[in-house]
């Protein structure tokens, strides 16, 4: 069972709404990308799912159980990176995971496959021995990251787990999370959209404290982008809709149809299709969400 | 093992590699070698501000055992200030919080396995310096008062868990490592100490019921006089009474048990935001 449900969840800091009656069900392997500008209630919302803070009003429950009253059971298959966590100075990389190792309830032989596995996942072998006081921040993202993954929790919650990467880094950690959500339920904030549309299979947008959009209420169209050498009014029994802005055509299909059908219809035409791409539309729908246009798919 | 034992020796570790541990054992070094000195130096002729010519040679050892377990009233303070002052307050501050917070373990765990491993540390300290009383004593004067000695140890361990508490709960109140180091100083030298000084001043009333006289019984069990009581006559050369002993390890334990509860619920609704 792999389930993270909120209900009317709501977190207030005086007057501020940071989150405002959230209801949210995730379920089953995959990644799910929280996007949102800064102060949107990215954070706040994994913050309380992983006890850090508490609901104002409502709950989260992680696999069934409430992480506000049952902290220790809702948490105990949940893998957490919160912001940019730091660790014990006066430990090193290894103890920090020894000790994490102790309170997730393995054994040390577990630990010690654990340590081989996630040393070369996340290759921080070089610097376990090391005190972290003397870390770098990617080298504490890296053993953040060894952290949630330690003991392959069935939930993992990474709050913008790039940030303050090398590009090398980012890469790293992107590929480990394609890799987690096969087989794990993935939560991930970024405010990064191309991020969001590589990692994730859903995408919730957040916006001054609520859902504005969730791709699982409203499933993205399927659109095509051509560019072409001409430019015709076009039409047909394959094509929903279109947008034209020069050569460029933004094209919904009418239903399940071909690509290579809708090109074939549009060369009819008379259109010269010089490239034909999937136009992935979820920054169009972020920019219409922040400015206020999209608010029909807001999640109840 | 279970997970508050993880926690406590996890945190020990942490305690006895971080600069606060060999500050305090530098500290508490340097004093053990100044009272063996002072002791060796003024076995046979105690100088007369520290009760030479008041004491009678007849309870010699009491005397010099009363001398060194003064220090005793003040190095827990300074131990808990360091070691648990920035306790709960250095999650917060330092961001371990948000490491340590999402693991699955319940906060009171982690309170308390914190606790005493700061405790552990702190009582480590001190018996560094009790083992230089023990010798130095053991060596000049040829004899233990093993009940007086035992009483007064008993006592101390409840001053080093009271004093520890109030400072966890001064911890969890806090943000900031500062503001926690500061309100405990404040507490225990402004609020009780200068506080008993004013009652005592104004009433010629010793305020049993506060932290710092309470913790007076720890010397008091040799001779009953607590050097912090400048106003009140009485002066007893005598040990202190049983019933004294009962009180004041009473209060203490109030005090220890109310600073955990409160301590302990507001850690386990602290939050990092």
């Amino acid at each position: 069972m792999m389930e993270i449900y909120m209900d009317g969840l709501t977190k207030n800091y005086g007057k501020i709404h940071a989150l405002d009656s959230i209801n949210l069900k995730i379920e089953g392997h995959g990644c799910t990308g929280l996007l949102g500008p800064n102060g949107a209630g990215k954070t706040t919302m994994l913050k309380l799912a992983t006890n850090i803070i508490k609901p104002s009003k409502g709950k989260v429950e992680l696999n069934s159980v409430d992480v506000s009253v049952y902290p220790e059971r809702a948490l105990e298959n949940v893998g957490a990176l919160i912001e940019q966590p730091e660790f014990y100075s006066y430990l090193t990389g290894y103890e920090i995971l020894e000790f994490t190792a102790k309170i997730k309830g393995l054994t040390k032989g577990e630990f010690a496959s654990e340590i081989k596995r996630l040393g070369d996942l996340t290759e921080i072998n070089s610097f376990l021995d090391r005190k972290t006081g003397s870390y770098s921040r990617g080298m504490k993202q890296r053993l953040a990251l060894s952290v949630a993954m330690l003991g392959n929790p069935e939930i993992i919650i990474l709050d913008e787990p790039t940030f303050g990467l090398d590009p090398k880094g980012m890469v790293d950690i992107r590929n480990i999370i394609k890799s987690l959500a096969k087989d794990h339920l993935v939560l991930l904030s970024t405010h990064l959209i191309y991020e969001a549309r590589e990692l994730c299979d859903r995408t919730i947008i957040i916006n001054r404290g609520k859902i504005e959009y969730d791709s699982a209420m409203a499933p993205e169209r399927d659109l095509i982008k051509i560019t072409a050498e001409n430019n015709i009014n076009i039409s047909g029994d394959k094509i929903r809709d279109y947008t034209r802005n020069g050569n460029v055509f933004i094209i919904e299909k009418n239903g399940k149809v071909n690509n290579a059908d809708i090109i074939a219809e549009l060369m009819e035409q008379g259109l010269r299709i010089d490239y034909v791409e999937k136009y992935d539309n979820l920054e169009d729908i972020y920019v219409s969400v922040i400015n206020g246009k999209i608010t029909d798919n807001i999640s109840s | 093992m279970s997970k508050t034992s993880t926690i406590y020796f996890q945190y020990i570790k942490n305690y006895y590699r971080s600069r606060s541990f060999f500050l305090m054992l530098f500290l508490i070094l340097i004093i053990g070698f100044m009272m063996s000195y002072f002791s060796v130096k003024y076995v046979n002729d105690l100088p007369k501000f520290l009760g030479g010519s008041v004491f009678p040679s007849s309870i010699k050892v009491e005397v010099f055992y009363y001398l060194w377990t003064l220090v005793l009233l003040y190095v827990p303070v300074f131990a808990s200030v360091f070691f648990g002052s920035p306790a709960i307050s250095s999650e917060i501050e330092n961001k371990t919080a948000y490491y340590i917070f999402p693991l699955p373990i319940n906060r009171y765990k982690l309170f308390f396995g914190k606790y005493f491993a700061a405790f552990t540390v702190t009582l480590f300290i001190i018996g560094l310096y009790m083992v230089f009383e023990l010798v130095t004593l053991t060596y000049l004067l040829g004899t233990i008062p093993v009940t007086y000695f035992l009483s007064s140890f008993l006592m101390l361990i409840l001053f080093i868990l009271s004093i520890m508490a109030v400072t966890f709960l001064i911890s969890a109140i806090f943000n900031k490592n500062t503001y926690a180091y500061i309100t405990v100083f404040v507490i225990y030298y402004i609020v009780f100490e200068a506080g008993a000084f004013i009652i005592e001043l104004l009433y010629k009333y010793t305020p049993v019921y506060f932290l710092n006289e309470a913790g007076s019984i720890i010397e008091r069990v040799y001779i009953n006089i607590n050097p912090g009581n400048a106003f009140v006559s009485h002066v007893d050369i005598n040990p202190a009474p049983f019933s004294d002993i009962v009180l004041s390890g009473m209060i203490m334990i109030i005090y220890t048990v109310v600073a955990l509860v409160i301590g302990m619920l507001l850690f386990d609704r602290k939050e990092v935001s």
